[in-house]
C-alpha cells in the first residue's frame, strides 16, 4: 500500500510534485464551483424542483449551524458547507477508481485541521484580545498551561487524523477484500477442478436443481430454504464453465460481495467522517465565538 | 518522474494547493451558491410573513366594519321601534278623540230626536183635543138635538177633557 502518486515535478522552487491528491482536491473543487455554479443561477420566487431540493439541503445547513453555534454565527454556514462538501466529495471521489481519495492524504485533513484552529485562535483573538487569548491558556488556574498548549495543538492533530484514518483505512480494507476474494474465487475454483473436474461440477449443479425442485414441492417457497440450492447451481455452473475453460482467471466473487462492505466503507464513511469533520469544526469555532452580550460580559 | 509519496506524511505543496482549493471552494460556493439561497429563502420567508400581516390587517379591519354596521343597524332598529311606537299613541289618541266625537254627536243627535218626540206628541195631543172636542159637541148635539149656548158647550167640555186628563 502506497502513499498518493506523484505524476510528476514542476521543476520551479525546487521541485513542485504534483501527486494524485493534488489533483483530486483540484478535480473536487472545480466540480463543487462548477454545481454551485450552476444550482445557484436562476433563482427564482417561484422554485422548479431542482431549487426547492437545492433551498431545503441549504435550509437545513443553515438550521444545523444555527443550532450549534448559535443565530449570530450563521454567518459561518458558508464556510462550514464548503468544508463539508469538500470532505465529503474529496472522499468520495476515490470511488471513481480513477482518483484516489484526497482526504486519504494526511496533507489535505492536516491543512483543514490547521485552518479551524487558525479560525478558532482568529475569533479568540477578536473577542478577547491578543493578550486575552494568551492569558486564556492560563485558566482555570496557571498550572494548566502546559495542559492547555498541549489540547490546543493536539486538537488538530486529531481531527486530522480521524479524518485521514478513517478514509485511509477503509480503502486499505477494501483493497484487502478485493485481492482475498480474488485469491478465494480462484481457490474455490480450484477446489472444484480437483475434484473431479466436469464430474464434480455436474454433480453440483444436479444436487441444486434437486434441492430447489424438493423445496418448491415440501415447503412453501421461501428464500432462505431456497439459498442452499441456489449456491450449488451457481457452484456447479462455475465449475462447468471453469472446467471448459471459459471461466478460468475471472474473481467472480469480487461481483456483488464488495459492493456491500463498499456501502460501508467508502460511502458512509466518507458522511460520516465529513459530518464529523464540519460538526467538529462547528463546535469548536463556536465556542470561539460567544453571542456578542456575554463576549461583552466576560 | 514518477513515484509514491509515503503513507503517513504530509506535503507542504499539496498542503498549499489544498488551502487554495479550500479558500476558491469557500469563495465561489459563498457567492454563487449559499448567499442567495439564502437571500431568496430569506425574501419569500419575509413576503410570506408580510402576505399574513396583511391578511390579518385586512381581517381585523372587516371586522371592525362589521361591528360598525351592526351598530348602525342597531340604531335604526331602535329609531324604527320608536317611531312605531308614537305612531301607535298617535293612533291611539286620535281613535279615542273620534269616539268622543262621534258619542258626542249622537248624544246630541239623540236629543234632538228626543225633543222633536216630544213635540210631536204635543202636537199630536192638542190635535187630538181639538178633534175629540168637535166629535163630542157633535155627539153631544145629536144626543140632546138641542142647541147649547156656546158657553155652556165650552164649559161642558173643558170639565170634559180634564176628567180625561186626570183619567189618563
Amino acid at each position: 500500500m502506497n502513499g498518493p502518486k506523484i505524476y510528476f515535478e514542476i521543476p520551479i522552487f525546487g521541485g513542485i510534485p504534483i501527486t494524485q491528491t493534488i489533483v483530486s482536491s483540484f478535480v473536487v473543487m472545480v466540480l463543487l464551483c462548477c454545481a454551485g455554479f450552476i444550482l445557484g443561477r436562476k433563482l427564482q420566487k417561484r422554485p422548479t424542483r431542482v431549487q426547492v431540493v437545492v433551498e431545503k439541503l441549504v435550509g437545513m445547513l443553515y438550521n444545523m449551524v444555527e443550532e450549534t453555534m448559535g443565530k449570530h454565527n450563521s454567518y459561518w454556514t458558508p464556510y462550514i458547507g464548503a468544508l463539508f462538501l469538500s470532505s465529503a466529495c474529496g472522499s468520495l471521489i476515490g470511488m471513481t477508481g480513477i482518483l484516489r481519495s484526497a482526504t486519504s492524504d494526511l496533507s489535505t485533513t492536516l491543512t483543514w485541521a490547521l485552518m479551524t484552529s487558525v479560525l478558532v485562535w482568529a475569533c479568540n483573538i477578536r473577542t478577547s484580545g491578543f493578550f486575552g487569548w494568551l492569558k486564556g491558556f492560563a485558566e482555570p488556574v496557571a498550572v494548566m498551561l502546559p495542559m492547555n498548549i498541549v489540547s490546543e495543538i493536539a486538537q488538530p492533530i486529531s481531527m486530522a487524523f480521524r479524518h485521514f484514518g478513517n478514509i485511509m483505512g477503509g480503502g486499505v480494507l477494501m483493497s484487502m477484500l478485493y485481492s482475498a476474494l480474488a485469491t478465494a474465487s480462484a481457490a474455490l475454483l480450484g477446489l472444484i477442478a480437483s475434484l473431479g473436474g466436469v464430474v464434480a461440477a455436474v454433480v453440483l449443479l444436479c444436487l441444486g436443481v434437486v434441492w430447489l425442485v424438493w423445496v418448491q414441492l415440501k415447503h412453501k417457497p421461501g428464500i432462505l430454504r431456497k439459498i442452499p440450492g441456489i449456491l450449488f447451481c451457481v457452484l456447479g455452473a462455475l465449475g462447468l464453465l471453469q472446467t471448459l475453460g471459459v471461466l478460468s482467471g475471472v474473481p467472480f466473487l469480487e461481483v456483488g460481495i464488495p459492493g456491500v462492505l463498499s456501502l460501508y466503507f467508502d460511502v458512509f464513511s466518507a458522511g460520516v467522517q465529513a459530518l464529523v469533520f464540519s460538526l467538529l469544526t462547528m463546535v469548536y469555532v463556536g465556542n470561539a465565538c460567544p453571542p456578542p452580550e456575554e463576549g461583552k460580559q466576560s | 518522474m514518477s513515484g509514491f509519496e509515503s503513507i503517513v506524511g504530509v506535503n507542504p505543496w499539496t498542503a498549499l494547493a489544498t488551502f487554495c482549493n479550500m479558500i476558491i471552494t469557500f469563495l465561489i460556493l459563498r457567492h454563487f451558491l449559499f448567499k442567495p439561497v439564502k437571500k431568496m429563502i430569506d425574501d419569500r420567508q419575509q413576503e410570506i410573513d408580510g402576505m399574513y400581516a396583511d391578511a390579518d390587517r385586512a381581517k381585523a379591519e372587516a371586522k371592525a366594519l362589521e361591528q360598525d354596521y351592526r351598530k348602525h343597524l342597531d340604531a335604526a332598529k331602535s329609531e324604527r321601534d320608536e317611531i312605531l311606537r308614537e305612531a301607535v299613541v298617535r293612533a291611539q289618541a286620535k281613535e279615542r278623540e273620534i269616539l268622543a266625537d262621534a258619542n258626542a254627536q249622537a248624544d246630541a243627535i239623540r236629543e234632538k230626536a228626543r225633543a222633536d218626540i216630544a213635540q210631536e206628541r204635543k202636537k199630536a195631543v192638542n190635535e187630538l183635543k181639538n178633534d175629540i172636542s168637535g166629535i163630542a159637541i157633535d155627539i153631544a148635539e145629536k144626543v140632546t138635538e138641542k142647541e147649547i149656548s156656546e158657553k155652556d158647550h165650552e164649559a161642558l167640555i173643558e170639565d170634559f177633557i180634564r176628567k180625561m186628563g186626570d183619567a189618563s
